[in-house]
């Protein structure tokens, strides 16, 4: 029982990851129908900007004071390149037939990657992350279920990101405005609303949150890889469909419930396909068990008809 | 782009009467420097030294003939002498700078390079103070006279002859060791020796691509696109004969060949994947798993070592059903599938590819049951052989010439291009090809029309699906290892890739983007860090620029270019019914 | 036995009921018309008949038999249909459009395409004199080689009509055929379903045009809020009270009295 509540709890924190990434896709895809397959890799750059920032930070930072700045050192990465690339790849194209974003959105996932490998210092292999925050230490649940600090922190930093991002969309003005985008864009103009600037801040709500979730997987596993990107990427679009593409809430349901699948299949699964060398085939069979029965989603999608 | 008009308006209003002299002015100087020494030492490529141009002299001499345009009013005449006189600049300015670097200083170039330089010059000026011109006209027929036909087909089997000589050229241009000395990183991360020892054949592209882009700006290129499609018969007999001699030119060496077998078995995926793409307008990006479907079953079943099945199948039969077992996966992945939209189809496929790569890595008897052999895939293949003892590993002689046993899986990938491209052509002019086109302009009255689509999508998907597996059986062979590390979304990413550049839709597309894509990496070795990169970034280019590909079918570039009529079902909403009323 | 019998068909999209409890019959060779206000349900009535929706209750016969419920199926079986804002293959030339029409009534698959079979080049050349044919048929023998999309409108709703002609139907259903047009080509558009009867196809058309319906169609049904409201020859329905107040959108009871008024009014 102690093991099932164990994985529960590491399901959770997988979920936290993917969830806070899917955020980013889904908020994009309900606008732009675009799946933005560099989202990955917006997620991996967030890593490395923390740990560059890191890197700049004279020694004995206190670590109250480091974290916050290596947060806002990952975001501002994130959130240049994302803008970036919204202006520069996927504007130009959005009248076009679909097959043109999308094979664009490949060749800059590749790009971003391949920069990252070439120009930063040492990235051929993974780099290591400081883990500021002791993952030795853990707290207790219940019984012998404990959660590790970062771990923990992830959750935290997770869902606090996920209720900013809800509140954000459903309170604020500008979140109104990219509802209405994401529902009608024409009818939207005509009430004034510059889509062309909802459109950049989707991408750029989407790449603080995925900047966030960089730098809390760096600290728990201690390194940062320039290939991180392109699976947990997969995964995360797979967690937004899983919800309900468009969906905000549901890309926090559908993130929470593919972590908790992916961890669940990896301990329960039938011999001889459980185990860790399987996770990631699970994470797939759940897209496409997702994808054929219920396209939707758990929560149904919010999607606009093609702008 | 505007600040280019700007300009070019300027230098027509000062110079446009002195055109025609500065642009021949220009162009004579050229030529001159090419005969003339480029290099003071010896030993740099491309016989800079003596008086018989070569290499970059030569492809830069080649490029000033097209002056002549400058004394004939050819519309569309401006538009090719601006590339090409840029391009011979370029190449000239290159080919100065390499020389300069091996040979340790700009002083060591020959005073040819330098008489180049300065009648390049003149010569794009020249071109840019030239009037704007008319529209390219091609001429789509000879005029009518008794020898018409003879000219045409001599005129197509010349271009097959002509498509194949540049293959082979440009595959034999070997590497140099010019630049042996201490290193220097451009960015860090290109070595400028290397660069320089590749240098040839980067000049070689580049004065193709100048002599295309001059040809089809003048028109020739549709013409003898208008020739070979009325004679298509005379140019693929010619396109299959020179296929067929290439080995015998190549004096026993099994080099070329080697590449070229490795282009075949690429060109045949890509072109079964363009059945998915380009046709039915299914975007598949885990196509390599078919593949790697069709190679481990022709490992396991090869008689290796390092198989766990001990069973040695003869060839014809595995082939077969290799293919066969490919077309079932196609069918079961497709079955549910096939009715997604577009980018979901897109990453369900991407799906399936990783699920393969994973189970077949884990098959190894600790993580799976022991089929596989996991991360070291099946390796020791032995050679094909033909009942009556022929082993594809032998060398032979044939016709008095030696021939390296590269040539026997050469022909035998040559073979295999040809059924997969027969197979293309024949169903895109079919009712089963005109059903698929339907489907993708538009699937709900495709259907009110009487198609049944779920039915010709999965068609299409599956029938892609065997032909790769009956390249993935023979590629086994050839590479002699079938390992997960073959069949990553990379190289589905990059047959992707070779149907887009190549222009989807198009048997030829498909080829020149397979050969593109394999070629230039293996040709430019100094990109070698840098080549996924480039790869990425050239995706991004060729959509925003030129998304039909370099060769696209006249419908393809009619969906690209011109709005508001129809495109793939990538763009089709999902099935909404008609409204009001 | 009628050619096409639709009985009690109903659409309800969630709390909205499109159509109504709808009784359908149309007779070999007959051209029906159907017409309502905007919003009346007439085409999501088409789209329940050709299997472009699934009707929430009620049954569609065609020749005695039940109608499947995929477009495909339902063309294959014999009805074919055009829609509202035409659907064409924009890059297909219009001969291609009709021979894609052809595709239901012919076999060739991947073994007579790759093989060039005899097959493959019989059926070839017959889909490619049936489409001219039928281009010749609908007025428009010249244009085959034409991009769709570059047809002027009203060749484009021909194109249409012939392409739905080519999958040899027994009944067609046309959705607001002469839209846009102006009185020449309605005219023309006239004469083209009367030939389309004399071929003894039996037509349904969705109209706003009166003088289109009434000069043209042996029987008229008229749908008002996804309800059929009468049904009748063109001068029944014409001078149907409850039609006119439908179309003018006052109550019957309503028209009555202020009739009542105006003969009081006037001497």
């Amino acid at each position: 029982m102690d093991l099932f509540l164990q994985q529960l709890v590491n399901g959770v924190v997988l979920g936290a990851t993917y969830g806070l990434i899917a955020l980013g896709y889904t908020m994009v895809y309900g606008i732009v129908q675009l799946i933005n397959f560099a989202h990955g890799e917006i997620f991996m750059l967030g890593g490395f900007g923390a740990l560059t920032t890191y890197l700049t930070l004279p020694a004995g930072t206190p670590t109250a004071v480091a974290l916050p700045m290596m947060l806002m050192g990952g975001m501002f990465v994130s959130v240049t390149v994302a803008v970036l690339m919204e202006r520069f790849a996927y504007r130009p194209l959005r009248g076009a037939p679909r097959l043109a974003p999308l094979i664009t959105a490949l060749g800059v996932s590749i790009a971003l990657q391949e920069i990252v490998r070439n120009f930063y210092p040492n990235a051929k292999t993974a780099r290591v992350f400081p883990q500021l925050v002791d993952p030795q230490q853990r707290f207790t649940i219940v019984g012998d279920v404990s959660i590790s600090a970062p771990n923990l922190l992830t959750v935290v930093v997770a869902v606090v990101g996920m209720v900013a991002l809800s509140s954000f969309v459903r309170r604020s003005r500008t979140g109104r405005a990219m509802q209405a985008t994401a529902q009608d864009p024409d009818t939207a103009r005509l009430m004034g609303i510059n889509t062309d600037r909802i459109i950049v801040t989707a991408f750029v709500l989407g790449a603080s949150l995925a900047a966030l979730a960089g730098l809390a997987h760096g600290l728990r596993f201690g390194q940062v890889d320039f290939r991180m990107g392109f699976l947990i990427g997969i995964k995360a679009f797979t967690a937004a469909v899983l919800g309900g593409i468009g969906n905000i809430s549901g890309a926090v349901l559908g993130g929470f419930t593919l972590g908790l699948v992916e961890v669940m299949a990896t301990q329960y699964a039938p011999e001889p396909f459980a185990g860790g060398a399987w996770k990631d085939a699970w994470a797939f069979v759940v897209l496409i068990i997702v994808l054929v029965f219920r396209p939707t989603g758990l929560l149904g999608e919010r999607v606009s008809a093609r702008a | 782009m505007i600040y280019l008009e700007i300009a070019r308006s300027r230098v027509r209003s000062k110079l446009g009467p002195f055109a025609l002299p500065i642009g021949l002015l220009g162009a004579l100087l050229l030529a001159i420097g090419c005969f003339l020494p480029w290099s003071t030492y010896a030993g740099f490529p491309g016989k800079m030294l003596n008086s018989t141009p070569g290499g970059a002299r030569l492809y830069v001499l080649l490029l000033s003939l097209f002056a002549v345009l400058f004394l004939v009013d050819w519309p569309g005449r401006s538009k090719a002498l601006r590339g090409t006189s840029l391009f011979a600049l370029i190449i000239t300015v290159l080919t100065m700078l390499f020389v300069g670097y091996a040979g340790g200083g700009l002083v060591n170039c020959g005073i040819g390079v330098f008489v180049a330089l300065v009648g390049a010059l003149l010569y794009v000026v020249g071109a840019q103070a030239l009037p704007e011109d008319s529209a390219p006209a091609p001429i789509r027929n000879l005029p009518d006279r008794g020898w018409r036909t003879l000219v045409e087909t001599l005129l197509v089997v010349g271009a097959a002859v002509s498509a194949l000589l540049v293959f082979v050229i440009g595959l034999g241009i070997p590497t140099a060791s010019v630049a042996e000395g201490p290193d220097r990183r451009l960015g860090g991360a290109i070595s400028l020796n290397d660069l320089t020892n590749e240098s040839q054949f980067l000049c070689f592209l580049l004065f193709v691509c100048a002599a295309m882009l001059g040809l089809s700006r003048i028109g020739l290129v549709a013409s003898l696109g208008a020739l070979t499609k009325k004679h298509s018969r005379v140019m693929v007999a010619a396109a299959l004969m020179s296929a067929v001699v290439f080995p015998f030119t190549q004096g026993g060496d099994g080099y070329s060949l080697r590449i070229a077998a490795s282009i075949g078995v690429f060109a045949a995926a890509a072109i079964g994947l363009n059945i998915v793409v380009g046709l039915a307008g299914l975007l598949d990006l885990g196509y390599i798993a078919f593949f790697g479907v069709g190679a481990y079953f022709a490992a396991l079943v090869s008689g290796s070592v390092t198989s766990v099945l001990d069973v040695d199948l003869p060839f014809a039969l595995t082939i077969v059903l290799a293919a066969a077992i490919s077309g079932i996966f196609g069918i079961l992945l497709g079955a549910p599938t096939l009715r997604l939209r577009g980018d979901y189809l897109a990453i369900v496929t991407l799906g399936f590819g990783e699920i393969f790569r994973i189970t077949v890595n884990n098959l190894d008897g600790s993580a799976g049951p022991s089929l596989t052999n996991g991360p070291n895939g099946i390796s020791n293949i032995p050679d094909l052989a033909l009942p009556g003892g022929f082993s594809f590993g032998d060398n032979h002689t044939l016709f008095g010439v030696d021939l390296p046993f590269q040539a026997n899986y050469y022909w035998l990938e040559v073979i295999l291009v040809a059924v997969v491209m027969t197979a293309f052509l024949r169903l895109a002019e079919s009712r089963i090809g005109r059903a698929w086109v339907a489907i993708r302009e538009d699937e709900l009255a495709a259907a009110a029309t009487g198609i049944n689509t779920t039915r010709l999508k999965l068609l299409a998907f599956a029938l892609g699906a065997t032909l790769a597996g009956a390249a993935g059986s023979i590629n086994a062979h050839v590479v002699k290892v079938a390992a997960p590390d073959s069949f990553t979304f990379l190289e589905s990413a990059l047959l992707l890739a070779a149907v887009i550049l190549g222009g989807m839709g198009t048997v030829q597309g498909a080829l020149l983007g397979a050969t593109v894509l394999y070629l230039l990496p293996e040709k430019l070795r100094f990109l070698q860090d840098l080549r996924l990169l480039v790869f990425g970034i050239v995706l991004v280019l060729i959509m925003r620029l030129r998304p039909e590909g370099l060769v696209p079918s006249k419908r393809r570039q009619r969906e690209f270019r011109e709005p508001g009529g129809g495109a793939d079902a990538l763009a089709a909403p999902p099935g909404r019914a008609e409204v009001s009323t | 036995m009628n050619l096409l019998e639709a009985t009690a068909v109903t659409k309800k999209f969630g709390g909205l009921t499109a159509v109504r409890d709808v009784d359908l019959s149309v007779s070999e060779g007959e051209v029906l018309g159907l017409i309502g206000p905007n919003g009346a349900g007439k085409t999501t009535f088409f789209n329940c008949l050709t299997g472009l929706e699934t009707p929430t209750a009620g049954t569609v016969m065609y020749r005695g038999k039940a109608l499947p419920r995929r477009p495909d199926l339902v063309t294959k079986a014999g009805v074919a249909r055009t829609f509202q804002n035409i659907r064409l293959f924009p890059n297909m030339t219009a001969l291609e459009n009709v021979v894609v029409g052809r595709h239901t009534r012919t076999k060739a698959g991947v073994l007579a395409a790759v093989g060039h079979g005899p097959r493959y080049h019989r059926e070839e050349r017959e889909s490619e004199e049936k489409a001219r044919e039928l281009l010749a048929f609908v007025g428009m023998p010249k244009v085959g080689n034409e991009l769709a999309k570059s047809l002027p409108y009203g060749d484009q709703r021909r194109l249409e009509i012939a392409r739905a002609l080519a999958t040899e139907p027994g009944l067609l259903l046309l959705d607001e055929p002469t839209a846009g047009m102006n009185p020449n080509e309605t005219a023309a558009a006239a004469e083209l379903v009367r030939a389309v009867q004399g071929q003894g196809i039996a037509v349904v058309l969705i109209e706003h045009d009166m003088r289109f319906v009434f000069g043209l169609c042996d029987r008229v049904a008229v749908l008002v809020q996804g309800a059929k409201l009468v049904e009748g020859t063109p001068k029944d329905v014409q001078s149907d009270e409850r039609v006119i107040a439908a179309y003018l959108g006052k109550a019957p009871e309503d028209l009555k009295a202020e009739k009542a008024a105006e003969k009081e009014s006037s001497p």
